[in-house]
């Protein structure tokens, strides 16, 4: 159970590696933002986590942020209006999908022989946008369509969950509460905003606690830029496990999508070895598991290797 | 031809032809269409609006489905959010794409001596167009709608076409920001299955409140054939003004389209012929039409 050897770093507080960004590496190697690219570039999708593997990851992670029924059904008034005008197959592709980004997570691993000592987490977004809290709809919503993601990402033998970029309690709580019923362990992650609380106006710091006192063995920040993660650091820094990934570059959505759209622009203006030096003061403030949000690409996490050691 | 003289085509009964899909012939055409490829496509932007001119159509749109001020904000939760994180220059980017789609779409005109034919600023709800249920509140757009359509006519616009409308409310503001820039408006609302709009509202409903606003031709759009029938069946006899349809043809895989053989263009020609007969007089097409399906169209009715 490569997941024991996590806890086990956890609890002497060694440094815990993540990858870092997957689908601002799919658009920057070139791949249409289309189904993750997963249809089109499956072998593309594995040579990123290959990539991060060999970079040194502690903990390699699935491509199925924002990969959801949900995310298909948004485009459409309803589920029958999809049923008339969407292609053929809609209804299944979010899982059909799902399925296949793990395959290739795995293949990942045993391709570079990490199969049983680098563990899976299984990606899960917000039910809506993770930069808008304001969409997240009704707690049973929330229940109901995480618990989908999870038995997904269950059934097809992830090591653990990873709810990343909660955006409001609300949900983390439901997100939690779907996870209950699974024999996974859980981390979660939530965006700050430019104070360093939830981008709803909720504290960080009550979030945190609401996380941990749920069930979440882990909790982290995460796409956030370098000084918001920094500035939230203090809310959830308490002596168990915490973690933090930033983004470099700028975002820069399209006008026509109403979903995240991992493209970031400037990603140039913060290299490997600057990336690292944040890590390393995260790090000094207590944090144990730090990785890389949108942008940041294999060179950024060999560069926080090499410095951790 | 000035929008005086199309008007009168119109108000005469000839049909008047639209384009065909811009953004479904961007994918067509081998790319991916996420930021409509004004700026780094030009030449391709200006080859669909040539081939349209070419293929007889009237009146062309500008690539800017979907291209708002709003919809780039509706990416981050509030503007502080996306100072902090967002690229820079962002919320200027729609103005900016905005002056561009419609020097393309004038520059394709020139560039086949097609000065007659006219631009229209193609122009969507502000939230997303198959979403009735986050449709904004209509006291709160005007100032929007203004600023954009400010935006098109600054840039040379010849028509405000405001398509893919889901319900009444928001199209009233549009038209009221229309008339305030001092350009026509025409109004396409997408149809369901059931001959009502897609967020519900019966085409009595429409009716009424387009009576009160008065666009110079009220249109339906982006649905499948059979949509438009049912929705026109039910519009043409309420009606007695200009009316026009533009169908779309294969299935919206989001965030792109499949083409498929369910209506080829000479399919779509009879369809076309029935709307004809049912009244509405300004045809094109829409998603994953192509310059063919307007040939067709324009070489029967002309």
């Amino acid at each position: 159970m490569p997941y024991n050897i996590i806890k086990e770093n956890l609890s002497t507080k060694k440094p815990v590696l993540l990858d870092g960004g997957i689908g601002t590496e799919v658009l920057r190697r070139g791949v249409r933002w289309l189904q993750h690219g997963i249809e089109d570039a499956p072998h593309v999708i594995r040579d990123i986590h290959v990539d991060y593997l060999n970079a040194g990851v502690d903990v390699l992670t699935t491509h199925t942020f924002n990969l959801t029924k949900r995310n298909f059904i948004n485009f459409f008034r309803d589920a029958d209006h999809m049923d008339l005008i969407g292609a053929p197959g809609l209804p299944t592709r979010a899982i059909e999908l799902c399925r296949a980004a793990v395959s290739l997570a795995k293949e990942a691993l045993t391709q570079t022989g990490k199969a049983e000592t680098v563990p899976l987490a299984g990606s899960i977004s917000p039910v809506m946008h993770l930069f808008r809290p304001d969409l997240s709809p009704p707690e049973n919503d929330c229940l109901i369509h995480h618990k989908e993601c999870i038995e997904i990402l269950s059934d097809c033998g992830v090591d653990l969950i990873f709810f990343e970029g909660m955006n409001n309690t609300r949900e983390a709580q439901a997100a939690l509460q779907a996870a209950a019923g699974f024999d996974l362990p859980v981390w979660m992650s939530f965006v700050p905003g430019v104070d360093g609380n939830l981008l709803n106006g909720e504290l960080l710091l009550d979030a945190a606690n609401l996380a941990r006192s749920q069930g979440a063995e882990a909790v982290l920040v995460s796409a956030g830029s370098i000084p918001m993660i920094t500035n939230s650091l203090s809310n959830i820094i308490n002596g168990s496990p915490c973690g933090a990934k930033a983004i470099i570059g700028r975002y820069s959505p399209p006008s026509w999508k109403p979903d995240f759209y991992p493209r970031f622009e400037d990603t140039d203006e913060v290299s490997p070895e600057k990336y690292a030096q944040e890590v390393n003061s995260w790090l000094d403030q207590g944090v144990h598991i730090v990785g890389g949000s949108s942008g940041t690409t294999p060179e950024h996490i060999r560069a926080v290797r090499k410095m951790i050691g | 031809m000035s929008y005086k003289e199309l008007k009168r085509k119109i108000d005469a009964q000839q049909v008047t032809f639209l384009d065909g899909g811009i953004g479904t012939e961007v994918l067509r055409r081998g790319y991916t269409w996420a930021s409509h490829q004004l700026k780094s496509e030009p030449e391709l932007n200006l080859e669909i609006h040539q081939d349209y001119i070419n293929a007889g159509a009237d009146v062309i749109t500008t690539n800017t489905f979907q291209l708002s001020k709003r919809s780039f904000r509706n990416h981050f939760a509030n503007d502080e959010h996306l100072e902090a994180i967002g690229v820079r220059g962002l919320l200027d980017r729609a103005g900016e794409l905005i002056h561009e789609s419609v020097a393309l779409a004038d520059k394709a005109r020139r560039s086949l001596d097609h000065s007659d034919t006219l631009i229209a600023a193609s122009i969507t709800t502000l939230e997303w167009c198959f979403r009735p249920d986050r449709s904004p509140d209509a006291e709160e757009i005007f100032d929007e709608y203004l600023e954009e359509l400010t935006d098109y006519a600054e840039a040379g616009a010849d028509i405000f076409l405001f398509e893919t409308f889901n319900s009444t409310p928001e199209a009233e503001v549009a038209i009221k920001a229309a008339k305030e820039v001092g350009k026509p408006a025409w109004v396409a609302f997408v149809p369901y299955q059931d001959g009502r709009l897609l967020g519900g509202q019966s085409m009595e409903e429409v009716t009424e409140a387009m009576a009160r606003n008065e666009p110079d031709v009220l249109l339906l759009n982006c649905a499948p054939p059979d949509h438009i029938t049912a929705g026109l069946e039910q519009l043409a006899p309420l009606w007695n003004k200009p009316l026009g349809v533009y169908a779309h043809v294969g299935k919206f895989n989001p965030p792109e389209w499949q083409f498929t053989d369910d209506y080829n263009a000479d399919q779509h020609l009879q369809e076309c012929k029935h709307w004809h007969d049912l009244g509405a007089t300004v045809i094109g097409g829409c998603c994953g039409t192509t310059p063919d399906y307007i040939k067709k169209v324009t070489e029967f009715f002309s």
